[in-house]
């Protein structure tokens, strides 16, 4: 099976084993919180931020509304540059033209920086059935192809893999180094693969980045990474070929400047990051380094089909990943339980629009609706609602667990018929609560197995139910 | 019909009515419109000192150079200083090829796979975020940015801005149109080993910033 394949409906089962495996618990721990922290200090520090949300928000939506237009002046830029536009409406057409590309290039090494767009085409496993070797050079994304996986996180790839796993992984891999050699620190292990990507910039015919954001006025490409490596891994090759969606675009500089001064708030508490790229077309004649051919893969991949639906919204992502680190349920699972590309709030939204909710409708349910990410999300995309809009067309679409659907069903009845609604709960609250009436808990109840299993049900209050206390208070 | 084609039907079919070139012709004859964070606003002497508070911020260092003839004066005082050997490797600008190195090896050209110290001359810098801004070319070869163990930059006082408001403003005015425009806040740094923030990651390990008045 390629490593792009969805494992979306197994989504209960991936949760479980998730919960119950220690490393990714551990690896799990060691993060939490550190997002968080830094993502609000950054926050205070800039009075504006919440007005750049506001501003950053508009200036989505009014791309979304004149998307075709902005298209094709970003496409007009980048042809009077130099450069190549290429359009792809699937992940499969994106697959050939790179292939195309690679082979035009006669590449027999491909580097990558880090592009979920690439993900989201297999562009990996692609490639390498293709007899071309593709090398990830974001530290973390290296450690997690050396371990044959998929990244967990779309800013912080590796965040599931403990240090010792990393080591191991090294070893494992770096055989051409001493085996008796100290990796016992952090420093060490950074090094070794500082170290052994280096050669590898020098010897790939091609470098593949992804881009946050493609400037309509100026035809740019921008690239924001701390580590350095897209920026070595696009101007060392002779050839450099951006894969990115369509809703990358945005009008103008000034407006990158907007999206900027959040994006690195947002995902690591940055006023700016290390480095941010603007690349437009080939190198220019008699410059010295740079790639000689620069083509855009530009993915639509089912977007299109969003627009003018209740999940435009969605397409003003900026991946920060600032909903999946303040999500609870991704905080307890990781990333890999979302079976496919993109995790937490904005992966359990966007997976069904682009691979169907027959697959991925069962991660809108893994959600508490605590709101969160909504409140944290810097171009305001109203996830949770979204999320309940996926889960009333699973529901319609009768995807829904039988069990779940005559639950819901049968709740459904109640609360349209009121007085049959207060009588059935007047009576649930009172047996609930001479049941837990000692010590306020109840241990175990049957039907609710699922709650109780884990943890105490608590009763309800004595004294009726809320209508009961409403009604007594106002007479 | 071409892919190209098909995408842009499915767009213009879900878009709403009206005139939507006019909008967009509007939006882009007036670029901004945001709204401008206070800390990009600095002047003279505040908007240097917020540039160095920021730089520091940022893990580089930086140092003043009173005329371009004390550069390589001030470049070998930190290359002793940080141990490294005196030489330095950087491009074609004429700003550095009229200079009496003294003691200093020079060579030219772009990065190499090895190379422990290069310098690179800044067109511009952001006090808003302690963010130097340059431009590829042969003058200024963009891997010299990323390939020097520790990296060197020059930047004028002058072309000191206050944040990207009046930065694109310059930019436009200067009239370049480089390959890359590299916005570079600080040394490479990673935290994908065991989520601890270390400096050096595939790019500089240390950045060094003179400061020209």
């Amino acid at each position: 099976m390629s490593l792009h394949e969805a494992t979306t409906p197994a989504f209960r089962a991936n949760a479980r084993a998730a919960l119950d495996n220690a490393n990714l618990q551990a690896a799990l721990r060691g993060s939490r919180g550190n997002f968080i922290t830094k993502r609000a200090r950054a926050r205070e520090d800039l009075p504006e931020f919440d007005a750049l949300r506001d501003r950053a928000r508009d200036i989505k939506d009014h791309v979304l509304a004149h998307l075709d237009l902005y298209l094709e002046a970003y496409e007009a830029q980048v042809i009077a540059s130099g450069g190549h536009v290429h359009w792809a409406e699937t992940a499969e057409e994106a697959r050939a033209i790179v292939l195309d590309l690679c082979r035009q290039a006669g590449a027999k090494a491909v580097n990558k920086g880090k592009t979920m767009i690439s993900e989201e085409c297999g562009i990996n496993d692609f490639l390498a059935e293709n007899g071309i070797a593709p090398v990830e050079t974001d530290l973390g994304e290296y450690i997690i192809q050396l371990r044959g996986e998929v990244p967990s996180h779309i800013i912080a790839p590796a965040v599931h893999v403990t240090v010792p796993e990393i080591e191991a992984a090294f070893r494992k891999a770096h055989t051409h180094l001493d085996p008796d050699r100290d990796l016992s620190d952090l420093a060490a292990l950074q090094a070794e693969a500082r170290g052994v990507l280096r050669e590898k910039y020098f010897q790939a015919e091609v470098g593949i980045t992804g881009a946050n954001m493609l400037i309509a006025e100026t035809g740019h490409s921008v690239i924001v990474t701390n580590e350095g490596n897209g920026d070595l891994t696009q101007s060392l090759p002779r050839m450099h070929i951006v894969m990115a969606s369509l809703e990358k675009i945005v009008p103008t500089l000034e407006d990158a400047a907007t999206i900027l001064r959040i994006l690195g708030r947002s995902a690591t508490g940055q006023e700016m990051s290390v480095y941010t790229t603007f690349s437009r077309g080939p190198r220019r004649p008699g410059d010295p380094d740079g790639p000689e051919e620069y083509h855009v893969v530009l993915l639509d991949n089912g977007r299109s089909n969003m627009l003018a639906t209740p999940f435009q919204d969605m397409l003003r992502c900026i991946r920060c990943g600032a909903c999946m680190n303040h999500c609870p349920v991704y905080q307890a699972v990781g990333g890999h339980a979302y079976g496919w590309v993109y995790p937490g709030p904005m992966g359990a939204v966007l997976t069904p629009s682009l691979i169907g909710v027959e697959q991925g409708g069962q991660l809108p349910n893994a959600s508490s609706f605590c709101g969160r990410c909504e409140e944290v999300c810097p171009v305001r995309i109203p996830l949770p609602g979204m999320m309940r809009s996926w889960r009333e067309r699973e529901f319609e679409k009768r995807l829904t667990p039988a069990a779940m659907r005559r639950g819901l069903g049968l709740w459904a009845f109640a609360a349209r018929r009121p007085r049959l609604y207060r009588i059935a709960a007047r009576l649930g609250a009172g047996l609930l609560s001479r049941l837990g009436s000692k010590t306020g808990r109840i241990a175990s109840l049957p039907f609710a197995r699922g709650w109780t299993g884990e943890r105490d049900l608590p009763a309800p209050q004595r004294g009726g139910t809320f209508m009961d206390r409403w009604k007594a208070a106002r007479r | 019909m071409s892919a190209r084609a098909r995408i842009l039907d499915r767009i213009r079919a879900a878009a709403a009515p009206g005139d939507r070139q006019a909008t967009v012709a509007a939006w882009m004859a007036a670029p901004g419109g945001g709204p401008l964070p206070h800390q990009a606003t600095s002047h003279g002497a505040q908007r240097l000192t917020q540039f160095m508070q920021k730089l520091d911020a940022a893990a580089a260092t930086v140092g003043r150079v009173s005329a371009l003839a004390e550069l390589p004066k001030a470049l070998a005082h930190e290359l002793r200083k940080r141990k490294l050997p005196a030489r330095i490797r950087f491009g074609d600008d004429p700003v550095f090829a009229g200079l009496d190195w003294g003691t200093i090896g020079t060579s030219r050209g772009p990065g190499r796979i090895e190379e422990p110290a290069t310098l690179s001359r800044a067109e511009f810098g952001l006090a808003e975020t302690g963010t130097l801004v340059l431009a590829s070319g042969p003058d200024n070869p963009v891997t010299l940015t990323f390939l020097g163990e520790t990296h060197f930059v020059l930047l004028r006082e002058a072309d000191l801005c206050g944040g990207f408001e009046d930065f694109w403003t310059a930019w436009r005015e200067r009239g370049l149109d480089p390959r890359t425009l590299n916005m570079v806040t600080g040394p490479s740094r990673s935290a994908d080993v065991g989520q601890v923030l270390q400096l050096g990651a595939h790019g500089p390990v240390a950045l060094h910033v003179f400061l020209l008045s």
